[in-house]
Order: C-alpha cells, then sequence, then structure tokens
C-alpha cells in the first residue's frame, strides 16, 4: 500500500519534472517576460480576486442561513450548489452564451454590462463555477461552530450581527480563510467555462489557462511551460497557506 | 414574578399545549420531567431563539413574547456551557455588560462579589481551554449572572458530572443562590438535583404539566401515577376502596386479600365504595417492628406479616425486600445503617412491618 502512494507520487513528480525536459533557462525568462504573458498573470490574478470576493460576499450569508435555518426549499438549494461542481466547465460556459442571447440577457448586456468576450464575462464565469463550492466549504466552517455560542450571545444582549462578527466569525475564521484560499486557487484554474463565455483574445481575456491552450496550439512550449509553473507554485502556494490556517489555535 | 403561560410548541417531533410556569422573584424554580421531552426547545422559547406557536412571558409587568432575545435580559446558561473560546474569562464574563453598553462602574463591585464567590479570581486572564469541568461551570454561571438578568435559565447544570464535582456545583449553586438571589428557572431529569437546590417543582411529563407545587409536596404527595412513577418511587399498589368506616372516619382497602386501613382525611377526591385508586409509601417510611418494643398508635393499624426475600447494601442505607404472607404483596423498605444493625434481619425471616398511616398516599 505505501508501494502505491509512493508510486503515485513518483507519477506526479515526474510529470512535472518532464516540463523541464524541453527547456532553457534562458528561453523560458524570455517567455515569461513578454507582454501577453505578463497580462496573462495579472489578469488571472485579479479576476480570479474578484470572482473570489464575489462568491464570499453572496456565499457567506447563503452559507450561514444553509448553516442555521430550516427554510423552504433548503434541500433543493443545497443540490443546486453541487451543480457547477458536477457540471462539466464547457457546459457551463456555453448555458452562459446561450442565456445571453435570450432577451433578459440581452438586455442586461446593452443596459448593463458587457460580458461576452469581455474581461465581466472571465469573472462571471469563475464566480459561476465557484459560488456553489464556496459556499459548501463556507458551510461546513460554520457547521462546525456551535450555534450556541450565538444563543448565549443573544442572550447576554447580542444582535444576531453582533453575535456572528463578534463570536461565530473569529471561531470559524481559519476555516472561512481556507474555504475562500481553495475558491480563489480554483479560479485561478479555471479554463473551460471562462474560455467559451470570454473567448481567448491574448491581451484582452487570456487569463493563464486559456494562454496555456493558446500556447500550445501555436507550439510555443516555453510559454506554455512558464504558465504551467507559475500555476504549479500559486497551487502549491495555496496547499500551503491553507494548511497553515488548518493549525489549530490553542486559545491557552 | 415571571409568568410563563400558554407556551404552546407544535413540531413534528414535540407536541407542547398550555405550558404554565411561574416563578417567584428570587425564587430556585425547577422544571422537571425525563429527557427527550423538549425542555431545551422550551427554554430556547422563554429566551426567543424560538418562536412558539402561542403562549405569553411576562417579566413583572413587562411582557416580552415580542421582544428579541437580546432585549429580554434573560440569561442562559446551556448544558454544554459554550463559553467563547477566543475570549479570555474575563472577557467572558464582562461580555453582556458590554453587548448591553451598561455603564461597567456600576457592576464593579457586584461582579467582585461574583468572582468572590466563585473563587475563579486567579483564573480570569485564562482562556477557557484547559479549565477543570468545575471551573467552566463557575465562569459559564458568572457570565450568565453578570449584566444582572431578570431570570436565568439553566439546562441541566448537574447532569453528566463525575460525583464529586456534582457536589462542588451543586453547593456552588446554593451558595449563589443564597448570596445573591437570583430567579432561576432549571431544567432538569434528576429529581434528586431539583429536590436539593429547587423551592418550587413543576413537573412536565409527555408534553405537559402533571404537577406544579412545593418540592416536598411532590416529593410525598405526587398528584398522579405518572409523577410517582417519574420520581422512581416504589411501594405503588393498585387498590379498591372496599368499605368506609364511619364512626373512626376510615376507608378501608384491598390490595390482593391485604388489607390497609386509612384516615378519609387523606383523600382528597370524592370517594366511591368499589372504585380503583393507586396507594403509595415511601420506602422510608416502612418500619420493620423490633420483637418485644411496644407499637406506637399510629402504626397499629396496618401491621403486616411477611419474609423477607432479600437485602441489598446501598452503603448509607439497607434496602430490604418484603413480601406479605396474605397477598404476597412486595414492600421495597429503605433502613439506615445504625437500625439496620439493632435489627438483626436475614434473608428468609419473618418479620412484621408497620406503615405510619400519614404517610399513606393516594391517587387517583
Amino acid at each position: 500500500m505505501v508501494g502505491a502512494a509512493v508510486g503515485l507520487f513518483v507519477f506526479y513528480f515526474g510529470l512535472l519534472a518532464s516540463l523541464l525536459f524541453f527547456t532553457s533557462g534562458k528561453g523560458l525568462l524570455e517567455a515569461l517576460v513578454h507582454p501577453n504573458t505578463l497580462f496573462s498573470i495579472r489578469l488571472s490574478l485579479i479576476a480570479a480576486t474578484m470572482a473570489t470576493f464575489l462568491a464570499v460576499l453572496i456565499g457567506l450569508p447563503s452559507a450561514y442561513a444553509l448553516s442555521r435555518f430550516e427554510f423552504m426549499g433548503k434541500r433543493i438549494l443545497d443540490t443546486f450548489l453541487e451543480i457547477p461542481i458536477i457540471m462539466s466547465p464547457i457546459a457551463l460556459g456555453a448555458s452562459f452564451l446561450i442565456f445571453f442571447n435570450t432577451p433578459i440577457g440581452e438586455l442586461i448586456q446593452t443596459k448593463g454590462i458587457f460580458f461576452v468576450f469581455e474581461v465581466p464575462g472571465i469573472i462571471l464565469a469563475q464566480f459561476a463555477s465557484i459560488a456553489g463550492l464556496a459556499t459548501r466549504l463556507m458551510k461546513s466552517s460554520l457547521d462546525e461552530i456551535s450555534p450556541r455560542y450565538e444563543a448565549v450571545a443573544r442572550s447576554l444582549g447580542s444582535s444576531p450581527w453582533q453575535a456572528f462578527y463578534r463570536i461565530t466569525l473569529p471561531l470559524s475564521f481559519k476555516g472561512l480563510l481556507a474555504s475562500v484560499i481553495l475558491s480563489w486557487a480554483k479560479a485561478v484554474g479555471e479554463f473551460g467555462a471562462t474560455v467559451t463565455l470570454a473567448g481567448a483574445m491574448p491581451g484582452k481575456t487570456e487569463t493563464m489557462p486559456i494562454a496555456i491552450f493558446t500556447a500550445l496550439s501555436s507550439a510555443n512550449i516555453e510559454k506554455a511551460i512558464v504558465l504551467i509553473l507559475i500555476l504549479v507554485f500559486l497551487g502549491l502556494g495555496t496547499l500551503y497557506a491553507v494548511r497553515l490556517t488548518g493549525k489549530k489555535y490553542r486559545y491557552d | 414574578m415571571i409568568r410563563i403561560e400558554g407556551l404552546t410548541i407544535l413540531l413534528e417531533s414535540f407536541h407542547l399545549k398550555d405550558l404554565n410556569i411561574y416563578i417567584e422573584e428570587g425564587e430556585f424554580h425547577f422544571l422537571l420531567g425525563p429527557t427527550g421531552v423538549g425542555k431545551t426547545l422550551i427554554l430556547e422559547s422563554i429566551m426567543g431563539l424560538h418562536k412558539p406557536k402561542k403562549g405569553n412571558i411576562w417579566i413583572g409587568e413587562k411582557e416580552v413574547q415580542g421582544l428579541p432575545p437580546e432585549q429580554r435580559e434573560i440569561s442562559y446558561v446551556p448544558q454544554d456551557l459554550a463559553l467563547f473560546p477566543h475570549l479570555k474569562l474575563k472577557e467572558n464574563i464582562l461580555y453582556g455588560i458590554k453587548a448591553k453598553n451598561l455603564d461597567l462602574q456600576n457592576y464593579e463591585e457586584y461582579v467582585q462579589a461574583l468572582i468572590q464567590v466563585m473563587k475563579i479570581g486567579h483564573l480570569l486572564e485564562r482562556y477557557p481551554a484547559n479549565l477543570s469541568g468545575g471551573e467552566k461551570k463557575r465562569v459559564a454561571l458568572l457570565r450568565a449572572l453578570a449584566p444582572k438578568p431578570k431570570l436565568l435559565l439553566l439546562d441541566e447544570p448537574l447532569s453528566g458530572l463525575d460525583p464529586s464535582i456534582k457536589a462542588e456545583i451543586q453547593q456552588l449553586l446554593k451558595t449563589l443562590h443564597a448570596s445573591f438571589y437570583p430567579t432561576v428557572l432549571c431544567v432538569t431529569h434528576d429529581f434528586e438535583d431539583a429536590y436539593l437546590l429547587g423551592d418550587g417543582i413543576t413537573i412536565f411529563i409527555d408534553g405537559r404539566v402533571e404537577q406544579v407545587g412545593k418540592k416536598e409536596d411532590v416529593f410525598l404527595k405526587p398528584k398522579s401515577k405518572k409523577v410517582a412513577q417519574f420520581l422512581g418511587l416504589k411501594n405503588l399498589y393498585r387498590a379498591k376502596i372496599l368499605r368506609k368506616e364511619e364512626p373512626s372516619q376510615r376507608l378501608i382497602l384491598g390490595v390482593n386479600g391485604l388489607q390497609f386501613s386509612v384516615p378519609k382525611s387523606l383523600y382528597q377526591d370524592k370517594i366511591e365504595v368499589g372504585s380503583e385508586i393507586d396507594l403509595f409509601i415511601r420506602p422510608e417510611e416502612v418500619m420493620i417492628i423490633r420483637e418485644g418494643k411496644p407499637v406506637k398508635d399510629s402504626l397499629k393499624r396496618n401491621i403486616f406479616e411477611g419474609e423477607i426475600l432479600d437485602i441489598t447494601d446501598r452503603g448509607r442505607y439497607h434496602v430490604v425486600y418484603f413480601q406479605t404472607k396474605i397477598g404476597k404483596i412486595p414492600f421495597e423498605i429503605s433502613i439506615p445503617n445504625y437500625t439496620f444493625r439493632n435489627l438483626y434481619l436475614s434473608i428468609g425471616k419473618m418479620v412484621k412491618v408497620a406503615l405510619r398511616e400519614e404517610s399513606l398516599w393516594m391517587m387517583t
């Protein structure tokens, strides 16, 4: 059994090591400082951060409601949160494209914000693919905090909001933070929905995963490798950050 | 005076209809009922965390039913205490005073007195983790009392504790109540706790109040068989009223051929010869007669002969299982050790027992 685990490690490690086979340091550096590469890095980080911000803004109250209250349709809502998790990203993106061709979708685009093949489209696609997950993760962090704490805080004179930010929020903070980091990482890596809704225009809507795809199709191996490595390090950094938050606070 | 009237909770899993509880100011009142009858839900309704179907709560003359929990001035100590783990004990204790924006200066002296009674002065800068169970309980009580609530709700404060800690907390609650007179409503399933600490008791079984009264009354005079059984009372018999003896104002009751003589005054309801009632006597009130000793008048009318079937040693007292010769009626008799030693009892021995007639209790 340990052998299988070691094998799995060798499998992944070998996969990453193979990246270095085709490359020279100079070529990589050149690919890295290319304006389009830098643009996709910046775009990815900004879009993912915005999408995560929105997902928390809407997901946290939803998570709280799902964790604390019983209401009609709670089960259905809970199931729906899984849709972006099980749905193929390209199907999600395609659904958006179709939606923006309906009268309501067109109205939103003409009177409000343009999403199709625009940067807001990236944020929307990423938001759609992580909001369910973020809500789910935050809900389980909140589930770990007994509602009894808030009950006591309420009896001692706190309003619901005060009880939340003085008691539940600090107690669940690490779990919530880990949820946010994981959601952000998933947003950074999102490809299918983003490329379908926002397209792959270099210097405009080309995020890192999309840039990897276009670099490969134009046989720009070095650019692909640079971006892959950046994504890998971002991913590892994320995992490390989550691991750090996972360390239990000792209040003594 | 706290009045809880007509509290009605209708959930799929739990039905409660028209619960009334009255608590005098400064009273330590117990809501006593079997476990798993929704006592926590009742507390949450009183606090305002759960919206009951119906019911009113008055604190003095003020109706609080429409108010959210934070405006009710009702403190709550849950069974799991829920000390805030990220706050120092001092911050835990002062939480209520701060949350209610009260002037800390006006409470300083009172809180200091509480801290002294609770003996936790040396712990104030610590966090709740790693406190002993007893210390945690003290802090939770203190936190609840600090903002001077009009009513303190305690959820099973003595269950699930080690015997030594339990005794400590019992003593603490007693001292606390004697020093500060908080008005307390305590839910528990343990009659012993209620008896030890309570003033008044509301007994609550199967979603309805079975009996309300001073603890001694409930203990000696359960109103129904349900209450008697819940209290774990032994020596409960189904008896038939055989006849009235008018000159002596007594009732003669029959249990399986054995006859009991009971003063009529003990029975409040209408007496009908031929009807059946429940007859009950506490195990401490059954006396084994020592041979050759004179018997008091009040014991003379109910003397039964029988055999000792078994004896168990319960530490501070012995329980003797006795069966009458006539009717084979079993009695559980508890005897303090010093008396037990003088009686020279053994299994199989034939003895006579006497019932103190004022200790007999009848109910329909």
